[in-house]
């Protein structure tokens, strides 16, 4: 359980530093869906049952639908839809 | 002391987002990888090692888990979610006017 | 000047990161926890509330207060978010995903539903409560949105219906704090009525009518949100 902690905690930071440095904004949010799920895999762990449905149903779920209805709608100037304007 | 670890690297990195990206979408991502960060670290600092706080009768059982932290954290979950809906309307409505995503074109609105 | 500015900024996250892990190295690892409130509520919520679920038994009996105040703030954002994104076209439509996806979720959903449910009635049983199976609720109208097309979810589900649930959930809510008042108690007491023992579906008081009330206000409240959000993504092909 212990060696289990520890990898998901290394893919947690993984996928966080991916969700925000990634090129494409939908790739991110795909980044930070699994970030959710990570999330949820760990507070089952420390034993918080609640916590971690919550999580799974909004982090996982509902953020991933808003933020799809969003990038769907956001028009950005020259650049394609989806690419960053750094 | 690896979640605090854990915890500070992942706050950092969202600050970073929030702080450093041309894109508000990455800023909005930033703030929920923030929040995850705060939930983890309170979730892990009331674990006591001890049972899930959900009990079959109602017989004393010693060695559960704190749940008023838990309860904290479920409504917390909650409201993340609704600030970071209401966040994204607010995107949209600005890139009505705009045309783009970068906050930093945000500042000529105002002069036209 | 961009360069500087992020060499800056990683100098300046790095100190406060190496500041926030003195700080927390700090903090004693193991609180002090007899005779604490947490302690209380361990050793009495069963027998106070009825619920096994100590967790619930905060959220909808010993804090029901807060849970008042956080569907106040779900709420608020709902009337933002609608007061800015209305528009006066009537939505949408699209026509939804392939045959094959249709008819599997058309399987799927009536499942979906029973879940939901299932979670929002054992709140105070099993993991859960009114929030979780609420926002799977939620989920279902945004299932109808993306794979049978927004008109679908309109005639099905309609705005009307959805206001209906959400207005009706949190005046029911704030009607079963008054009844707690008006026999002799405080706002939002635990009625305790209709027990049938612990571990029953029917039992722990006014907690799982709480659950179901909260439940279906965060269900409509969140597919409002997502139907005023995908309103102008679909804008060709209306003819309702």
């Amino acid at each position: 359980m212990v060696i289990l902690k520890y990898l998901l905690l290394l893919f947690l930071l993984m996928t966080a530093f991916l969700a925000i440095n990634f090129k494409e904004v939908l790739v991110s949010i795909i980044f930070l869906s699994i970030f959710s799920i990570i999330l949820t895999t760990l507070y089952l762990i420390h034993n918080a049952p609640d916590v971690a449905l919550a999580e799974a149903v909004i982090g996982a779920g509902l953020n991933t639908a808003i933020f799809m209805s969003v990038i769907s709608q956001v028009r950005d100037g020259k650049n394609s839809i989806f690419r960053e304007d750094d | 002391m690896i979640n605090n670890f854990v915890f500070v690297a992942l706050f950092l990195l969202g600050f970073y987002a929030i702080l450093v990206k041309k894109n508000l979408i990455k800023m909005v991502i930033g703030l929920n990888i923030m929040e995850g960060a705060i939930f983890y670290w309170f979730i892990t600092l009331t674990d006591r090692g001890g049972l899930i706080p959900i009990v079959k009768s109602s017989q004393v059982v010693n060695n559960l888990n704190d749940p008023i932290p838990q309860a904290l954290i479920l409504t917390g979950i909650v409201i993340g979610a609704s600030t970071s809906a209401f966040l994204l309307t607010l995107i949209i409505e600005l890139n009505k006017f705009t045309n783009s995503t970068n906050p930093d074109q945000l500042g000529g609105m105002l002069e036209d | 000047m961009s360069k500087t500015k992020h060499v800056i900024t990683v100098i300046v996250l790095s100190l406060l990161g190496i500041t926030m892990l003195i700080a927390l190295n700090k903090i004693p690892n193991q609180f002090e926890y007899a005779n604490s409130i947490s302690q209380h509520i361990v050793n009495n919520a069963v027998k106070e509330t009825g619920s096994l679920n100590f967790v619930t038994a905060i959220l909808y009996d010993y804090r029901a207060y807060d849970s008042l105040g956080e569907s106040t703030i779900i709420f608020g954002a709902v009337s933002g978010i609608v007061l800015l994104l209305s528009r006066k076209t009537l939505p949408v439509s699209s026509h939804g995903l392939s045959f094959i996806v249709k008819r599997t979720f058309g399987m799927l959903t009536p499942f979906i539903f029973l879940f939901s449910i299932y979670i929002i009635t054992h709140g105070h049983l099993s993991p859960g409560g009114g929030f979780q199976g609420g926002v799977i609720l939620g989920a279902i109208s945004i299932i109808f949105s993306i794979v049978y097309g927004s008109e679908f979810d309109y005639k099905r589900y309609t705005p009307t219906t959805k206001t209906l649930l959400e207005t009706g959930g949190a005046l029911l809510f704030i009607g079963l704090g008054f009844l707690g008042i008006f026999f002799g108690g405080n706002f939002l007491m635990n009625l305790r009525f209709l027990n049938m023992g612990e571990g029953s579906l029917i039992s722990a008081g006014s907690i799982p009518f709480i659950n179901t009330v909260i439940g279906f206000k965060i269900g409509a409240g969140l597919a409002i949100i997502f139907y005023s959000m995908i309103q102008k993504t679909f804008k060709e092909g209306v003819d309702l």
